[in-house]
């Protein structure tokens, strides 16, 4: 069985931000939730590096772990999911989350959270699968159909990958492999490979990342 | 598949080794990047003798916490600059692993012990019986106020246990669906009535503060045990030290657990999550003092000591408790002739109609 895996190529990140308005756009996101953000450290300086976040679909998820009504549930392929028909808007998910994941709409008197929304890797909810009540509570199921999240599928430079988790570490266990360590290894062809390299390695336009 | 573990591990090991060895040869050898431009002299310092990628430098930074982890993002929200969240695991633990054990042994604990002192001792009944004269206690607005303060943190308490031990405690028994539903109308309630509390707790302070000073005899009282367990009661005033106790533990601890639950409640005045952890942690501690410590507040209230809950109802007690616990209080009283018989205590109580309700006999002295 497949274990889904999120893993953003920080070599690649050029802060685009095509993931966050892919999935606000294909999961109708509302106002003031961010199912994914893009981070950058060292803003500005040499070595500044970007990494686009959102829910990491943890094996032993803290969310999971600490969710006062047990909401949380994890798919078959490893997708870490939570019923909203249940969640009770407490925030204690996004006090235990590493990754600021767990989003809230500000719902009713005095701003108090409504129910927790964070990225379902494009798998829905516990409701019948492209249901419109799923799709109105969790936005779109691609996985169901066969598709990979749509963040993922947008990214221009192919930094943000997702899937299987061993697919997903052979394209970047590849991609270490040419960068190679050596003194100082970015730009741009460190971080795609320069046109001969790659035709040397035969890795020209094979699934593997696109590049 | 011992067997199969074993030759792998091995085999980690020299890979690790020969890694090792080739990343040693990298530092001796490696001529020094001199060429190559850096926009930033510290960088190129830095790189000097560090053949590695900077970007899996920075990462690992990261991950060890070495360098700011707070970068910079297009995205509005709470810490949503922030790339990992370094107290969520700690945080976490402490929730699962200490405070949810912790509050179930401390709460279970102080009711476990305050039945077997019951058990064993029965109480504490007033020695000299009933004498059927009467000191007036607690005033209206005194007994009003506590009453009100008492059922809101009755409603506060049980709408938190719920929230924190119901997954263990109430999800086996409900069921998902139907405990979602009592905590969900649980979280709501206890965000409603939790403000009041804090009201209720001001409303104490000022109301009884100046009989809840440390007087002398008091450190004696608390070395004595109160009297509760054996030989002659100590003396003590109108409050004794272990009412002052429990008066400044609800003051201190209260206004502790009123500030962090409106921390919490009002999530939109630009407290961070740490804050917010942090706040929690000190809410639910808080909160278990408070309702172990109102057990034995109830208890003593009640069924150990007879006579005491009169003084919250009716407001008046009989002289013969009050000489028994309050001896230099009842004293006072007695001196300044406060001391109602049955008849007066009945006809102060508002027997006849409400219209012409007679004047209290007695200064109050709540």
């Amino acid at each position: 069985m497949a274990r889904m895996k999120f893993l953003c190529d920080a070599e690649r990140c050029i802060e685009c931000n095509a993931c966050v308005t892919a999935c606000k756009n294909e999961n109708n996101i509302p106002w003031g939730v961010n199912r994914r953000r893009v981070v950058t450290i060292n803003d500005g300086s040499p070595g500044e590096r970007s990494m686009s976040v959102a829910c990491m679909h943890c094996s032993d998820a803290p969310c999971a772990a600490v969710c006062p009504v047990d909401c949380f549930y994890t798919t078959d392929d490893g997708v870490v999911l939570h019923d909203k028909d249940i969640c009770i808007g407490c925030g204690y998910c996004f006090y235990a989350c590493p990754f600021g994941a767990p989003q809230f709409p500000s719902d009713g008197a005095f701003g108090s959270r409504g129910k927790m929304d964070k990225c379902t890797f494009c798998a829905g909810g516990p409701e019948e699968d492209n249901s419109p009540a799923e799709y109105q509570k969790y936005g779109s199921n691609r996985l169901s159909q066969g598709k990979l999240p749509l963040c993922a599928e947008m990214c221009s430079t192919h930094a943000l990958l997702a899937g299987d988790g061993d697919t997903v570490s052979n394209i970047f266990r590849e991609r270490v492999t040419w960068r190679g360590s050596s003194g100082i290894s970015w730009g741009w062809g460190v971080a795609y490979g320069k046109p001969g390299q790659r035709s040397a390695r035969g890795v020209d336009n094979k699934a593997t990342g696109g590049d | 598949m011992r067997m199969s573990i074993k030759p792998a591990s091995v085999e980690r090991r020299l890979c690790a080794g020969v890694f090792l060895a080739f990343l040693l040869g990298l530092l001796g050898l490696a001529p020094l990047p001199g060429g190559v431009a850096m926009a930033a002299d510290k960088v190129q310092t830095e790189l000097a003798g560090k053949p590695n990628n900077p970007g899996a430098e920075l990462w690992r930074d990261v991950r060890q916490r070495d360098t700011q982890i707070k970068g910079v993002t297009q995205v509005e929200g709470m810490d949503a600059g922030v790339l990992i969240n370094i107290n969520g695991e700690r945080w976490r633990r402490f929730r699962m692993e200490q405070l949810i054990p912790a509050v179930g042994v401390a709460l279970g604990g102080v009711l476990g012990l305050i039945l077997l002192f019951h058990l064993v001792k029965r109480g504490v009944p007033i020695a000299a019986g009933l004498s059927g004269k009467y000191l007036h206690r607690f005033k209206e607005i005194d007994r009003l106020l506590h009453w009100t303060v008492a059922l809101v943190f009755i409603f506060l308490a049980l709408t938190g246990l719920i929230l924190l031990t119901g997954r263990v405690i109430l999800i086996p028994l409900l069921g998902p669906e139907l405990f979602a539903t009592l905590a969900s109308a649980s979280k709501e309630g206890h965000n409603l009535f939790g403000p009041l509390f804090l009201v209720g707790v001001i409303g104490l302070f000022i109301r009884f503060v100046s009989k809840n000073f440390l007087r002398k005899g008091d450190i004696g009282w608390l070395f004595k045990g109160g009297g509760f367990f054996a030989g002659k009661h100590p003396s003590a005033g109108f409050f004794n030290m272990g009412e002052k106790i429990w008066f400044w533990l609800v003051i201190l601890v209260g206004l502790v657990v009123s500030a962090t639950g409106l921390i919490l409640e009002f999530p939109f005045f630009g407290q961070d999550r740490s804050l917010m952890e942090l706040a929690l942690v000190l809410h639910g501690v808080g909160a278990a003092l408070l309702i172990a410590g109102s057990f034995g507040h109830i208890y003593v209230g009640t069924a150990g000591m007879p006579g005491s809950l009169s003084s919250m109802t009716t407001g008046y007690v009989d002289l013969n408790w009050a000489r028994q616990h309050h001896n230099l209080w009842a004293e006072e009283c007695e001196s300044r002739d406060e001391v109602l018989s049955k008849s007066e205590f009945e006809r102060s109580r508002g027997e006849t109609p409400l219209g012409d309700r007679p004047e209290p006999l007695t200064r109050g002295d709540g």
